[in-house]
């Protein structure tokens, strides 16, 4: 069935020099979009920086089924697109850009994407995470050849042939799922003795034929000469190594933040997560953090989007009592 | 049946107030042996119906072989995205899912002429000496693909060297089997230069400078 799917910003981009705003929000995802509904009903001069992936994870997610308000589950792309849509309704402005660098050290802070440099009274961060790699050899050479992070993307280069998910988590066991539909076997291959997974997509998973489970093993190389052949494992218990056959690997082993740009600005912790006290404030006034990118433990859509609320009404709070 | 919703098509229609001089989607298609070419009409129809600055110009990709020839057109279905003058932008495959997002940004892009490049970007543009042509491979289910395709369509309405397409990976397995394409979007350059992902413009255009060398 065909759909036709929506992200569009209205307006050119402004000269490279002009453009202070009251707030500019970095990230298009859950967190940074809840900042700008409340941002925007708050009247208050937002920009919205969407980055790649405009509406944020669950654009890269089949379905949605843990998101109060919608019994029977939503469609990641969908949610993301009402996100967009919600946010824009408001009357915030959004551009498809990335920053590439930022100045904190002095108020207004400095944004630059490629291309443009704006300023802002305020900031929240929240750029999310991004997949986490194996490191393992063969793993950049076949990256978007083989490899990937992004079943929607690319799973129907799979039709009838076998790939290796890798992962235990959530993430592995719906990405693995959905790529069911192409691939005749897909196995999971995960570093414990059981799946990490919510328990209701693990019974699913274990009801579905063409999915096949090697426990206890890491991945140690991605193997072929020009296309991917297969997977040398080694299993944590016992050390043998082995050669699982392969067509494609699909990388879930979690998420790392982003935060390189703001090291030596923002405080991180030793996983390079922003540290951010109760109310979303970072150690620099006026620069607040929300969502996946300051989250080390939960890591979910609710709690971006709630961290996100939190962010925009202190930025609220910041405004009224430091208005320049 | 509609293809585009109540939705989308309020939506689009205030997108498409905002442009300033009329746009054809010149669409190739034929009547059997091709999957998306009658849904690919009716979408270019139904934008056609949306606003009034859209022209649709249908034509059979047999019958009409001379037309396909003089846009360079070799596969269907086609959407060429012509404004003032042709800039080389071109969609093969139906733009369904996330692409329809990169075929409203080419008609604003082709309408006015003019590009968000940045300055250093164009300045590679201007000093092309040889024809580039950019292929970009996709699903239309990729969320990042349609700003690998934004980009390669603005660089052909910046420069009269290169042309750019939205190649949609299914409908063309001959070609994704052909350029190797097991994850998208995967930019092609000049038939020598691959990029895999959504990779920033400044890297794009690297990319561009390599082909061409």
């Amino acid at each position: 069935m065909l759909d036709f799917k929506l992200s569009l910003q209205r307006e050119p981009r402004p000269a490279a020099t002009e453009g202070l705003y009251d707030l500019i929000i970095l990230g298009g995802g859950p967190a940074g979009l809840t900042a700008a509904i409340y941002a925007g009903r708050a009247r208050i001069h937002t920009l919205v920086l969407v980055g790649p992936l405009p509406g944020g994870q669950p654009a890269n997610t089949d379905l949605v089924e843990n998101f109060p308000g919608f019994p029977e589950g939503i469609e990641g792309q969908e949610l993301a697109r009402r996100f967009l849509a919600q946010a824009e309704r408001f009357g915030v402005e959004m551009r498809y850009e990335s920053a590439t660098g930022v100045d904190f050290s002095t108020r207004p802070f400095v944004i630059r994407t490629h291309g443009a440099t704006y300023r802002a009274r305020s900031v929240i961060v929240a750029l999310g995470a991004v997949p986490r790699r194996l490191g393992v050899p063969g793993e950049d050479k076949f990256f978007g050849r083989g490899v990937s992070t992004c079943a929607t993307c690319d799973g129907y280069f799979y039709r009838d042939k076998r790939v290796v998910v890798v992962g235990g988590g959530d993430s592995a066991i719906i990405e693995g799922l959905y790529l069911t539909r192409f691939a005749r076997e897909v196995i999971v291959v995960h570093r414990r003795d059981q799946l990490r997974a919510t328990r209701i997509y693990q019974d699913r998973a274990f009801a579905n034929p063409k999915m096949r489970f090697v426990f206890n093993t890491v991945v140690e190389e991605i193997l072929g000469e020009k296309t991917v052949t297969g997977v040398r494992v080694r299993n944590v218990k016992t050390g043998e190594t082995s050669i699982l056959e392969a067509d494609g690997v699909f990388i879930y082993i979690g998420m790392e933040p982003q935060t390189e740009m703001f090291r030596g600005q923002l405080e991180l912790d030793e996983r390079g997560y922003i540290v951010t006290d109760r109310r979303q404030h970072t150690n620099i006034p006026g620069v607040f953090a929300a969502g996946d990118i300051q989250d080390p433990y939960y890591r979910q859509l609710v709690v971006a989007a709630g961290t996100g609320a939190i962010a925009a009404m202190e930025v609220e709070r910041f405004l009224e009592m430091y208005p320049d | 049946m509609p293809l585009l919703n109540e939705e989308i098509r309020r939506e689009v229609a205030k997108f498409l107030e905002g442009i300033p001089r009329p746009v054809r989607l010149v669409m190739f298609t034929q009547e059997f042996e091709c999957e998306y070419c009658a849904d690919t009409r009716q979408l270019v129809e139904e934008l056609a119906e949306i606003s009034d600055r859209i022209v649709a110009e249908i034509y059979d990709f047999q019958a009409d072989r001379a037309k396909a020839e003089e846009l360079g057109i070799d596969k269907i279905p086609a959407i060429a995205v012509i404004g003032e003058q042709d800039y080389g932008v071109r969609f093969y495959g139906i733009p369904s899912g996330y692409e329809f997002t990169s075929l409203l940004y080419a008609i604003r892009y082709v309408s006015e002429g003019k590009t968000e490049l940045s300055d250093a970007t164009l300045k590679v543009l201007e000093g092309l000496t040889e024809p580039v042509h950019i292929q970009v491979f996709v699903t239309p289910t990729c969320p990042y693909c349609p700003q690998a395709v934004t980009l390669a369509h603005q660089m052909a309405v910046a420069s009269p060297m290169v042309r750019a397409d939205m190649v949609e990976a299914t409908e063309f397995p001959h070609l994704a089997y052909k350029y190797q394409v097991m994850g998208v979007p995967r930019t092609v350059i000049n038939e020598k230069v691959h990029i895999e992902g959504a990779v920033p413009e400044s890297y794009m255009v690297a990319k561009l400078q390599e082909a061409v060398r």
